[in-house]
Formats: C-alpha cells, sequence, structure tokens
C-alpha cells in the first residue's frame, strides 16, 4: 500500500468509527433508559415483597383430654371449652396484629395415668412444647418427670392434689389446691351442723390427699371424720354403697362427705338414693361430679332434695366474664358450662400468650413467660396470678346444690366461702 | 345378722343374676367353638349401648323393645366374628392362642367403634351417650311385698335369668339341636364324622351366646348408676372368673362360680369391712385371688393341662 493511499484511508476510517457511534450511543442509551424502567419495576416489586405480610404460622398446643374413662362427662364438654378457647385466643392474637394461628391438637387419655403419658410423649415427639391437661391429679403424677425432663410447660386446669404443689418443676394449675376446697367443705359440713362424718372418697391421689385435708380441717372445727376409701375404675359401685350404708350405721354418723370424680359420684349417688340409711342423713360433696349428666337424674334429683346435698367448687361466683362465658360456650356449643370449665378456658389463653410472649419454642422462656402473663391477665375463673409452686394463688369457692327447674333437676351455684364461714346466695332446698 | 343387710344380700342375688346371664353365654361358646373370647365384652356393652340409644335417640321406656333388639344385635356381631375371623384362622388351622389374640382386638376394634357411635349420637342430639344415666323402664315396675320393695332391674334380672336358664335346659336337654351343641362340645371330629353339621351349629351358638349376654348388658342400663363404654371391659375379668370356675365347660359349675363371686364381692366385702376394717377398695383383690387360686388348683379346660371334668373322674379313679 501507498503513503498516499494510507492517508486517504486514515480520515475514511474516522469518519466510519463516528458514524457508527451515533447508533451505538443511541442504543445505549435506550438500553439505559429500558435498564432503569426495568430496574424500577423490579426494584418496586422487591419493595412490595418486603412489606407483604409474611405466610401465618401456625403453633399447636396439645390437649390431653378425658374424652372417655371417668372423667369422660365432664370431658366431653371440656372439648368444647378447647374449640371456643382456641378461636377467641386466634382472634385476640390477631387483633393485636400478631401473624399466629393456634391449633389445638386433643388426644383422649381415657381419664388414665398410662394413657395421659402416652398422650404427652406424642406431643413430644411433634415438638409441642405446652400441653394442656391431663384432668386428674394421679395422670399429672404420672407425666410429671417426663414433662419436667424434657422442659414441657404443663397446665393442667383441673388438678387439686396438694401433694402436687411442687415449686420450681415444669407443671402448673390454673385451679388452687385442694388444701383450700378441703377447709371450705369442712366449714360447709360443720356450719351445716354435722358433728361426726364418714369421708367415702377416692382411693387415689384426688382422694385420699383430699380426705387427709378434710379430716385435718375437720376436727380442727370440734368434728369427727371416718375415712372409707373406695377402689376406683369398677364398672359398678353397688357393694360400695352397701358397705357405706353399713358403716354409717355402726359410727352413727350424721353426714356423709363424697370424694369422688363424675362417674362414680353420679354412680355412687343412685345407689345411695335407693337406700333408707343413707337417705337419713345429710350429704356433702366435692367439685368432682358437679357438672355430670347422671347427677340431674330424677332419682338423684329426689335424693339431693331429701339429704339437702351440697357441694363446694373452685369458683368466683359474680364474675362477669364467667356469666358471659357461660352464655356463649351454651349458645355456641349447646353446653352448659361445668366444673373446671373456666380454668380450662384460661389455661389455654395463657398457653398462647406466654407463647407469644416467648418468642422461642423454648420451654424456660415459655415457662417464665407463663408466669408473667398469669400476673395480669383475667379471665372467667378471676385473677390467674400462679404462687410458688404454680398453682392458682388465690383460689374462690362456690356452693352448689341440685335444684329442680322447669326442665328437670340442674345444677345451681347457691353459696359462696368468704372469710371462714360460707355465705348462702339463696336457699336452695325448702 | 349379716353385714351391710339386706343390700349386700339383695346385691350379691342382683349380681350372681348379671354374672349368670354373662357368663353362661361365655362358657357355653367356649365349649363349643374353643374360642377363649375376649370380645365377649363387646356383646354386653353393645347389650347397653342398644338400650342407651333406644332411649336417648327414639325415646323408648320398653325393656322388652331394648332386649329383643339387643339379642339381635349382640347375636349379629358374635356371628360375624365367628364368619369373619375366628372361621377363617380356625379353617388356617392358627393355634388358640392365635384366636384368642385375634379375639382381643377385636375387643379393642368394637370399643373404639362404640366410642365413636357415642360420638356421633352426641353431635346430633347433644346429649351424654359416653357416660348415661340408669334407664328406668316403664314396663318393669318395682313391686311391693308387704313392707318390702323388690327393685323393678332385681326383678327383670329374676324374669330374664329364669327364661334363659330355661330356655336353654330345654334346648340343650330336649331338642335335637341341643344334642348337637353338646355332642360338637365333647368331641368336635366325631360329631362332624357323625353326620352332625358343626358350622351350622357353631353359627347358632355364637347367634345365642352374643344375644343372651347383650340381653344381660340390658339389664345392667336398667341397675347401674353410670354405664360408659368400658362399663362391660370393667366387670370382663370377673365375668371370666366365673366361667373358669365352671372350667370354661360345666355350666352347672359355672353358675356356682356366679354365686361364690356375687357373694364374695359383696357379703364377703362388707363382712371383711365390718368385723376386719378392710377397706372396700380391697374388693377386686378378693374377686383376683378366687380367680388365681381356681386358675391353679383346677385350670380350666385347654388351659396349663386342664381337663374336662369327665376325665378327671376317671383319673382321679372315680370319684
Amino acid at each position: 500500500m501507498s503513503e498516499e493511499s494510507k492517508g486517504k484511508a486514515a480520515p475514511a476510517g474516522k469518519k466510519l468509527s463516528i458514524s457508527a457511534l451515533v447508533p451505538l450511543l443511541a442504543v445505549f442509551i435506550v438500553g439505559l433508559l429500558i435498564g432503569f424502567a426495568l430496574a424500577g419495576v423490579f426494584g418496586a416489586q422487591q419493595a412490595a415483597q418486603a412489606v407483604a405480610p409474611q405466610e401465618k404460622r401456625t403453633i399447636s398446643i396439645g390437649f390431653t383430654l378425658p374424652l372417655s374413662g371417668e372423667l369422660s362427662s365432664i370431658g366431653k364438654v371440656w372439648e368444647k371449652v378447647v374449640y371456643l378457647a382456641i378461636e377467641d385466643l386466634n382472634a385476640e392474637v390477631q387483633a393485636y396484629g400478631f401473624n399466629v394461628e393456634f391449633k389445638p391438637v386433643i388426644l383422649d387419655d381415657a381419664t388414665s395415668a398410662e394413657g395421659a403419658l402416652r398422650n404427652v410423649q406424642t406431643f413430644a415427639q411433634q415438638g409441642i412444647k405446652v400441653i394442656i391437661g391431663p384432668a386428674a391429679s394421679s395422670q399429672v403424677k404420672a407425666v410429671k418427670s417426663f414433662v419436667d425432663s424434657n422442659e414441657i410447660v404443663l397446665i393442667s386446669p383441673s388438678s387439686t392434689a396438694p401433694t402436687l404443689a411442687i415449686p420450681g418443676d415444669f407443671v402448673f394449675r390454673t385451679v388452687g389446691s385442694d388444701a383450700g376446697q378441703a377447709k371450705v367443705l369442712a366449714v360447709l359440713a360443720f356450719q351445716e351442723g354435722a358433728r361426726k362424718v364418714v369421708v367415702f372418697h377416692r382411693n387415689d391421689e384426688y382422694g385420699n390427699a383430699f380426705a387427709d385435708f378434710f379430716e385435718k380441717y375437720f376436727k380442727e372445727l370440734g368434728g369427727a371424720a371416718v375415712k372409707m376409701p373406695y377402689q376406683t375404675g369398677l364398672s359398678d359401685y353397688a357393694a360400695e354403697v352397701a358397705s357405706l350404708a353399713s358403716r354409717v350405721q355402726a359410727e352413727k354418723v350424721d353426714a356423709v362427705v363424697l370424694i369422688s370424680f363424675d362417674t362414680d359420684g353420679g354412680n355412687i349417688l343412685s345407689h345411695a338414693a335407693k337406700s333408707p340409711v343413707l337417705s337419713a342423713v345429710r350429704w356433702f360433696i366435692s367439685e368432682g361430679p358437679h357438672g355430670a349428666a347422671e347427677l340431674k337424674a330424677p332419682a338423684v334429683g329426689e335424693f339431693a332434695a331429701k339429704v339437702k346435698l351440697l357441694g363446694t367448687r373452685p369458683l368466683f361466683i359474680g364474675n362477669p366474664l364467667y356469666e358471659d362465658f357461660k352464655a356463649r360456650l351454651k349458645s355456641k356449643y349447646g353446653v352448659d358450662a361445668t366444673v373446671f370449665c373456666d380454668t380450662l378456658y384460661d389455661a389455654v389463653k395463657l398457653a398462647g400468650w406466654a407463647i407469644i410472649r416467648a418468642g422461642s419454642s423454648d420451654g424456660r422462656a415459655i415457662r417464665a413467660a407463663l408466669v408473667e402473663i398469669a400476673k395480669t391477665y383475667y379471665g372467667p375463673s378471676g385473677w390467674t396470678i400462679f404462687d410458688e409452686s404454680g398453682d392458682k394463688a388465690n383460689q374462690d369457692y362456690g356452693v352448689w346444690a341440685i335444684v329442680r327447674t322447669a326442665a328437670g333437676y340442674d345444677f345451681k351455684d347457691v353459696g359462696v366461702y368468704e372469710r371462714g364461714s360460707i355465705v348462702f346466695l339463696e336457699k336452695p332446698y325448702p | 345378722m349379716l353385714p351391710g343387710y339386706p343390700y349386700s344380700i339383695l346385691n350379691s342375688l342382683q349380681y350372681f343374676l348379671f354374672y349368670l346371664l354373662f357368663s353362661v353365654p361365655l362358657t357355653l361358646s367356649y365349649r363349643t367353638s374353643k374360642v377363649l373370647n375376649f370380645s365377649h365384652s363387646n356383646f354386653i356393652a353393645y347389650g347397653m349401648y342398644t338400650a342407651i340409644f333406644l332411649h336417648g335417640l327414639a325415646g323408648n321406656q320398653s325393656f322388652l323393645v331394648a332386649a329383643i333388639a339387643a339379642f339381635l344385635a349382640g347375636g349379629s356381631i358374635a356371628l360375624l366374628n365367628h364368619l369373619a375371623v375366628f372361621r377363617p384362622l380356625e379353617q388356617r388351622r392358627a393355634s388358640p392362642a392365635f384366636v384368642m389374640i385375634a379375639s382381643m382386638g377385636l375387643w379393642i376394634m368394637y370399643n373404639y367403634l362404640l366410642y365413636m357411635l357415642a360420638d356421633v349420637a352426641h353431635a346430633f342430639t347433644m346429649k351424654n351417650f359416653i357416660s348415661y344415666g340408669r334407664i328406668d323402664y316403664a314396663d318393669i315396675p318395682d313391686l311391693r311385698i308387704l313392707d318390702f320393695t323388690v327393685d323393678h332391674s332385681l326383678l327383670a334380672s329374676l324374669a330374664s335369668a329364669t327364661a334363659f336358664g330355661t330356655a336353654l335346659y330345654l334346648l340343650l336337654m330336649k331338642t335335637s339341636l341341643g344334642r348337637a351343641m353338646r355332642a360338637v362340645a365333647d368331641n368336635p371330629a366325631l360329631a362332624e364324622i357323625s353326620g352332625i353339621p358343626r358350622e351350622k351349629v357353631l353359627r347358632f351358638t355364637w347367634f345365642l351366646c352374643g344375644g343372651a349376654a347383650a340381653v344381660g348388658g340390658v339389664l345392667w342400663t336398667s341397675f347401674s348408676g353410670t354405664i360408659t363404654p368400658a362399663s362391660a371391659d370393667a366387670m370382663i375379668l370377673q365375668v371370666f372368673a366365673v366361667s373358669f370356675i365352671g372350667g370354661l365347660v360345666s355350666l352347672s359349675r359355672t353358675i356356682l362360680g356366679a354365686l361364690a363371686i356375687s357373694l364374695a364381692e359383696n357379703v364377703g366385702i362388707a363382712a371383711l369391712n365390718t368385723f376386719f376394717g378392710i377397706p372396700t377398695s380391697f374388693r377386686p383383690f378378693i374377686t383376683f385371688v378366687t380367680l388365681l387360686t381356681v386358675l391353679i388348683v383346677s385350670p380350666p379346660l385347654g388351659a396349663a393341662g386342664g381337663l374336662p371334668y369327665r376325665f378327671r373322674r376317671k383319673v382321679g379313679g372315680g370319684r
């Protein structure tokens, strides 16, 4: 190539590069604009993703309930209480802005210690850290070491044996121990004129402890108590009732104090109703059989009127929250609130809020949160603050009777325990 | 005077009749089929719940209606067990222990089915069927003799047990079917060779035993203060104890067993409680000591070398 040709070629090449740059620049600018536009779109999407609500977190609470066995009568009612309480709890936490949904996992323990332990172990395998139930003290005793060693918070709404009031464990009870109720029942019996009684009681954790405390307080008041345990889990108690009648005659007592659950209590009262000996003395009963349908039978109702049957139960009479709870349970599920329905409802609420406050699934954190939540929670069962043993610190007691209504015989709260004596709100029997 | 009189005596009589109605069918079914049937408690429980469902859902007040329905229900379950489980197992030459375990499986399955049925009934009516109170039947009144009232439940139990006992006696002793039942019980192989339709006899026996136990369940609903799906389970070991006293073969000894256990459980415990201060919570203890003693001293047929009584007499030199 000549120098001239070289010299010509050079300016021609410069011209080409400038002309090629213009469309390149245009493409670059357009690309830049598209890039910004796209970036804006995706950026906006990312921002939208950042503020969008997270997926709802589901938390399971385990329930080991007596849907069969000796507490089945009230167990079926409790199942409805659980549904009501979970529904209320979910509405409440969502109203506070927590994107959480509690789910009940309900298992039947057949009112047996083995059933309760099996259920608790099942919950532990599922990673559930808060369990509500079991109902009976003998069952709580059976699962206690397991929940303590696995740091699972257990809240029983109805275990009342004083022997289970142990500080520092993972067992909580939304009801006061029977040391309190035994005193109220002793005051009730003594105030009603009983001076020597037969304490006919379940031969288990609940019955034995209750009978011991009753005997202690009744003696302090100046009365005498003869304890008579009966075997639990029988198909029928006719033979036991016959022996009771024999003992009542032999000891010349003026009252029978029955410490029972619901199916055994209903059975015993239905047989006692046929006995002239047992119909001639007063009857005082613990909270166990309260709410059992068997006690509304005409034969038992007539017997109750004859012996002026009175019972005690943990209850805060005159609590508007309880009245509201009772009415909603009836209207929504068609069932009457029986004993411990209020304490079960509050147990569910406390459990839910304790889990949220703890913010983790650590058993110790939930336990600490539960104690704090209970200090400020007030529900159908009243103020739920726990004592150092994890039991309800301030327990009120009511007096119940079986009265005749337009629809047949039914339970009615007729009195309260106040400052060492029973105050009747109405006269249950003529 | 006997401790707990008159209730301990009346309860003894009442329990004697119950154990009779529950245990005689168990003995009869075992000696004919050789199946140690734990599902026997289901016949009783389904009898109770036939009466309860009829009362709670349909408002039935008649004992007779409940008893007929329960007889059919209990008999059908027993027949179904035989056709669907026991017979196929026997055809596969399953060991008696294996068949007994199968009967335990049936026992648990029927229990849960009963809970489910009670739950469904509860959902429809809002009545508690899991724990049901005593039923006062309109067609069995209390009987008043001078100053003494015979409870309607005792009266119905007496009538039912007498009717069942008489019918069973006439059936076994006076009919060809009864003779066939006895032949199958004594020697199934020989009976079959002799042309006795063993399968037909077995079907009839199962239906009869299931039905009779179920009628006992209906009677229980007029006596006990609370009936739950577990009520029959809580007494099945007593029922077995009574049948074991009869060697699971002898109907007359089963009747004696019913008398012994009912007296021990009622008069015995009342006496121990009154004279020695032994708590009434020892009542089941007495029953099970009796059961263990019988098992060791006089084991039933097919268990621990137990022989039918007619062979024992020969072995013992014609005592």
